[in-house]
Order: structure tokens, then sequence, then C-alpha cells
């Protein structure tokens, strides 16, 4: 009994050792560098241009052509660097229309964008449905609509604005708008040999094949066809490095597949984006990596960073990580509960799922249950994890 | 352009990298005063009063110490104290200087702030940034709660009746708890209490004997600690941070070896001679706390209250349990294998502290 409690304070000392490393005594220190030319911080380099802008802006704060200008350019930023400060400046920029109740097409169009990063599902799609009323021949705004109907379940309207964007746009991107309500509808099969049809007859844009090539590989792991999956993602992956998306997808197929290790190395150095990290974190604990203590102290650094500023956007990943490296199915369960009530994709079905399947309480998932008997939607990781 | 733009926003799930823009400003009121330190990123402090003079998109430390004083000019424009009544409490700033967060480095500018009384709540208008970055928020830490700021209304925090001594005491106990090298290093001390050597080593006969050894370490764990802790907190002496933990971290060491060497017998001596270092690690974190000048004596007296009580629990703990199970194998397992690994790991602080 005291043998028992003696080795294992020796093992929770030794535990501690390493979950902590590092950690200093003292909360963060404050110093001054010695060097004048040391770089403490790197922002984007000053474009003189956007400069001569924001001066014109602050001189005739009603021109609303270079409001938008400027805060498509802070939107992009946000996208480019992952850094989603430059969604709150874009906000800011946009500060004077930001509260009307209709504001100009193009403050709409931004407004909604930054609502849908933001998770505010509900205020984006209003905001759509508005523009749409106002500019029926708005594309961009009509495959927003539906990226934003789809996340929340609303069927109907995805595939009407899927319908929009086949008249507006490309073949390749009205395919990979339709392709998922399609998939979703049970209809996987087709739905990969038409959207592997588009992508073969479409001219080689990169950036457009890349999120083709993400979507396809989605149907792929719908149809339980894996390996396919995990080509399409390679190919993304080589066609830009910097795919988040991609690498967060294949590095899933890998951790599905029981390549733990491998997984983690896929992620290796791209720890600062929090999808990443997440899988990461998820990865090194299955393949009980070197790094795993330490990547899930920083995983719940990041998460009670979040909770610290009242900011509840990254309940999936939360879900994931408590799920996968705590260990507490129950907790896991309530968060996947909560982020269901946000967003409504596939992978927060499988979240769901899985953590009430772990939890025991399958009766947990009757949304999901439900859901799935209303759309006919056939995933083969969901049956995997329902069996 | 236009297409381009189609594609990066059809995607639902974005990739962030990085925390939105936060601020922190912690406070610690006692009395009619109030120290603390406000932390703003430094990213956020270029779009707010341009620190890139040079526009290449690196922020040196010297284009930053010159724009040392438009920050601290747009800080009193932009963020007011008021105690009870609305009255303001005129606010001072120190001389900045720089912190690193999870998310990169940030400008800490210690503030001070004197009101007309004693307030029982405390009146934070925040407004900076709000206008530049529309999900900024200003995260007020006082009196152990956060208040999110998010836009120019003032947020109001109640003070309590806790004295600001019962907050230091708390700060020490949980110095002690979460500071993992001084648990690690008055374990290793304990651990070999239960035994003592009688021409040869053998387990100790009765608890009595046990209790004193481990009383005369621990007391002179704290006698050196404090000492070193006031003459810092005074400013008498000040260490570099680096060389402290590096040596508190080689401390850990130092204890751990001599379990497995039982080189020095008086462990009492260790405890003391070591525990000087730990008091400079002590009021590093008090001086980081905002520690109240007026108040300084009752301050002191409660982080030292809160360390010992923090250390009571501990060996309240351990010794107990060391005791009984002294004569086992598992004691001896944990003592030879406990001390191994934490000689090991406190030699990779070492190293890390000193060269990382």
């Amino acid at each position: 009994m005291f043998a028992l409690g003696a080795i294992g304070l020796a093992g929770a000392l030794t535990v501690a050792s390493f979950v902590a490393p590092n950690r200093s005594a003292a909360a963060a220190r404050t110093y001054l560098p010695s060097d004048a030319r040391d770089v403490v911080a790197r922002v984007p380099a000053r474009d003189p241009r956007e400069v001569a802008e924001r001066a014109a802006l602050a001189g005739s704060p009603d021109r609303v052509e270079l409001a938008v200008e400027l805060a498509r350019a802070d939107i992009q930023r946000a996208r480019s660097l992952s850094d989603p400060r430059y969604l709150g400046r874009a906000q800011a920029t946009l500060g004077r229309w930001w509260k009307l109740a209709e504001p100009p097409p193009d403050v709409l169009l931004l407004r909604a964008t930054i609502e849908q990063s933001l998770h505010d599902f509900a205020a984006a799609r209003a905001d759509l449905d508005l523009l749409i009323s106002r500019r029926p021949d708005d594309a961009q705004a009509h495959l927003t609509r539906a990226v934003v109907a789809t996340v929340t379940a609303d069927y109907p309207a995805a595939r009407a604005s899927c319908a929009a964007v086949a008249r507006l746009a490309p073949p390749l991107i009205a395919a990979a708008c339709q392709a998922p309500l399609d998939a979703l509808a049970g209809h996987a099969d087709d739905a990969y040999h038409t959207l592997a049809a588009a992508l073969a007859a479409a001219p080689r844009d990169p950036s457009l094949r890349g999120w083709a090539l993400s979507t396809l590989a989605e149907l792929a792991i719908q149809r339980g066809d894996e390996a396919a999956a995990d080509a399409h993602l390679r190919e993304a992956l080589a066609l830009d490095p910097d795919d988040a998306y991609a690498r967060a997808a294949l590095a899933d197929v890998m951790i599905e597949r029981g390549d733990a290790t491998e997984a983690s190395a896929l992620l290796a150095g791209y720890e600062q984006i929090d999808n990443l990290l997440v899988r990461r974190a998820i990865a090194e604990h299955r393949a009980r990596g070197p790094e795993a203590a330490a990547l899930a102290q920083r995983m719940h650094e990041r998460i009670a960073a979040a909770a610290e500023r009242g900011d509840r956007v990254h309940l999936r990943e939360e879900a994931m990580f408590v799920l996968a490296v705590d260990g507490d199915a129950p907790r896991a369960l309530a968060i996947a509960r909560d982020n269901w009530q946000v967003q409504k994709e596939l992978a927060d079905a499988r979240l769901f799922a899985a953590a009430a399947v772990a939890a025991g309480e399958r009766d947990g998932a009757a949304p999901i249950v439900e859901w799935a008997a209303r759309t006919g939607v056939h995933d083969a990781r969901l049956e995997r994890i329902w069996r | 352009m236009k297409r381009a733009l189609l594609i990066v926003m059809a995607l639902a799930g974005p990739a962030w990298a990085h925390k939105p823009s936060d601020a922190h400003l912690a406070l610690a009121v006692d009395g009619d005063r109030v120290t603390g330190r406000l932390d703003i990123a430094i990213r956020d402090l270029d779009a707010a009063v341009g620190l890139d003079a040079d526009g290449d998109g690196a922020i040196t430390w010297g284009e930053l110490q010159a724009a040392a004083p438009r920050i601290a000019m747009y800080v009193q424009d932009r963020v007011a104290l008021a105690g009870d009544a609305d009255l303001a409490c005129p606010l001072a700033l120190g001389d900045g200087a720089l912190v690193d967060l999870s998310d990169g480095a940030y400008w800490a500018l210690p503030v001070s702030a004197r009101c007309a009384s004693a307030p029982h709540e405390l009146a934070v208008a925040y407004r900076l940034l709000f206008d530049i970055d529309a999900q900024h928020r200003g995260l007020v830490h006082v009196a152990g709660q956060t208040l999110i700021v998010r836009d120019a209304t003032p947020v109001h925090a109640a003070l309590g009746a806790a004295t600001s001594i019962g907050s230091f005491v708390r700060e020490g106990i949980w110095h002690i708890w979460m500071g993992l090298d001084h648990i690690l290093f008055l374990t290793c001390l304990i651990l070999p209490a239960v035994f003592q050597r009688r021409g040869k080593w053998a387990a100790a006969d009765s608890l009595r004997d046990v209790t004193r050894e481990v009383f005369e370490i621990v007391t002179a764990f704290t006698l050196a600690h404090s000492i070193t802790l006031v003459i810092s907190a005074i400013g008498l002496v000040q260490l570099p941070s680096r060389f402290v933990e590096t040596a508190i971290a080689l401390s850990v060491v130092a204890a751990a070896v001599n379990n497995l060497t039982r080189s020095v017998d008086a462990r009492w001596a260790v405890a003391f001679a070591l525990g000087l270092l730990h008091g400079f690690g002590f009021s590093a974190v008090l001086i980081d706390l905002g520690l109240p000048s007026r108040e300084l004596i009752g301050a002191l007296l409660g982080f030292n209250l809160g360390v010992e009580l923090g250390q009571a629990a501990i060996v309240l703990v351990l010794l107990p349990m060391l005791y009984v199970i002294r004569r086992t194998l598992a004691y001896q397992t944990l003592l030879w294998a406990g001390s191994g690994t934490v000689a090991l790991v406190a030699a990779i602080w070492s190293y890390q502290r000193c060269f990382i």
C-alpha cells in the first residue's frame, strides 16, 4: 500500500519534472535587451501605398471605397499570416459603417466575412442574405453564403447558393461548392467522381486546385477511401506547403490509420498554428513521443489564453484535445455538444460521436443520430466510431 | 485579385497562428495606492504609435526606446483610474521594459496611482487600441478577478474586504506550490531524514528524532531565504535573474546529488547555504507582483508567511509517509531513483536557464 504510494510519488515527481520543463519559479519576468539593434518584434513591412490610403481616409473618413480596400487588405493579411489580429483591424477600419443596418454592399460582404471568421454565423448569414437581395449576381456572396449555410446545416439555402455559384463562377468552383452537399445527402460516390472530373478538366490554377483537392480528399474519406484522401492531400501540399487546411487533414488521415509518429513529423515546426498544434499534441501523445508533455502544456496555455479573453471560437480544437490527450471524455462530450450548437460540419459530428462513445453515453449523441438520419449522410469514419 | 479573394474566403475554418490582440493591466490596491503593470504587445503599439521608424518590418530595441515617450503619452491619454465617488487617481508611469508572453514580446510599463482615499471600488477607463483593432481586449487583473474590457466603457472592480497582506500570503503559498524547483529542493532535503547515521546509516528509530532533524532543515532554509528575500526586496542587493534562476536549478542538483553521495551529513547547512539563493528568487516574484512601498513590511511578512505555510503543508504530507515506509524497498527506490531523476532534470534546467 505504502510502497505503491512511494512509487506513485516518485512517478509523479518525475512526470512533474518533465511536464513543466524550465518553467522558472517566477512569473514572466521583464528584461532590457543590451543591443539597440536587437529585433524585438516583426510586423509586415510598411506599404507606402497603404500608408497614403490610410492618411487619405483619416482626412476624409466618409470615403467608403478606401475603407473597403484597406479592410480587404487586412482580411487577406489575416489569412496569409494566420493572424486574427488583422480581422480586428479590418473591422475597426470599417467602424463607421460596422453598426449600420444597411451598409454599402462592399461593406456587407467584408462584414459577413469577418463575422464568419469569428464564428458569428447568424450575423454573417443575415448580412449575406441582405447583400444577395441587393446584388443577386455577386458570386463571392453566394459562395460564402453556401459555406455559412452548410456549417449551420441549412442545406436548402446552401444548395440555392451553389446553384447561383454554378451560374456565376468557373466550373471547378461550382463543383467544389456542390459536391460536399451531394455527399452530405448520401451521394458521396457520385460527388467524388463529379468533382474529380471537374478538377481534371480545370485550368491549372494552384490556389483553386489546392482547395478543390482538399474538398475531394474529404469526399474520399467519407467513402472510406483513406488512401485516395492521402494522395489528394499530398498533392495539395505539394502545390502549397503552407496550406494549413490540407496539412491538418493529412495529419488526421495518418492518425486515423495509426501512423501517429508520421503525423507528428508532418506537423513538426507548424505548432504556431492552432489547428496544427492540437493535432501534433494528439499525435505525440498517441506515439508516446518525447515532446508529448511540452505540446500538451502549450495547448493548455492556448486554451487558457482564449478563455481569459472570453473567446469560445476554438471549441472544436478544445474538444479534440480534451478527448484525445486529457482523456476526459465527459468533458470532451460537453464541449463537443456546445460546439455542435455553433457549427455542424462532418468533423464536428465525428467528434461529438467519438466523445459520446468514449464517455459511454451513446444517448448523449442523439443530435448526431437525428442529423445523420435527416440528411441521409454516409460517412465511413462516423460509422467506424459508432460501431 | 478578385479570384484569389474568392477562394481564400470560401474556406470555413481559417487556421490561426496567433491570439487576437490582448493587453494586460495587472493592478494591486493597497490603501489609497495602486501599483501594477500594463503589458501591451509590441505589434499593437506599432499600429498605435508607429514604432517601425525605417518601415522594414523589423522593430528593433532602439526603435522601441525612441518611441517610449510617445507610448507613455498614448497610455496617459487613454487609461485612467478612479476611486470612490469617481474621484480620479492620477496615473504615473515608470520606465518600460520588455516581457515575453506566449505570443511574443510585450512592452511592460509599470503604473502607479494615488487615490484621494482608500477606494472600495476601482473604476478602470481603458481605451487603448479599440479604434485600430475592434477585436482588441483589455484584460484588467485586480483583486483576484479578471475584467474583460471590450470598448471604451469603464469597468468597475469591487475591491472587497481582503487585505493586501492576505493576498501576499496567498501568493506565497501559490509560489511554493507552483514553483517546481522549490518543491523538488525541499523534497530532496527531506527524503533522507528518516535515515540517520549511527556508525552506519540505518532507519531512524523514533519519529521525534526525525521530526527534529526536519525541523532544523526547514528552519535553516526559512531563515536563509528570509534574509536574502528581505535584503533583495528592499534593494540592498540585487542579482541578475538569469544567474539566480540558474543557481536555483543548480541548488536542486546539489541537494539531489548529496542524497546519492551522502557527502554532507549536516543537511541543515546545505539548506541554509542554498536557501540564500532561493530568497533571491522569491524576491523577484514579489517585485513582479508590484511591491507596495508603504506596506513593504506587511507584504514581505505576508509573502514569507505564505511561503512557510506552503512549505509546511508539503512537509506534513511527505514526512509521515516517508517515516512509515522507511524500512521498505519502496523507500530505497524512491531515495535513489527519485534523487537521481531530480538531479538529472535539474541539471537540464540549469543548462536551459543559463544558455537558452
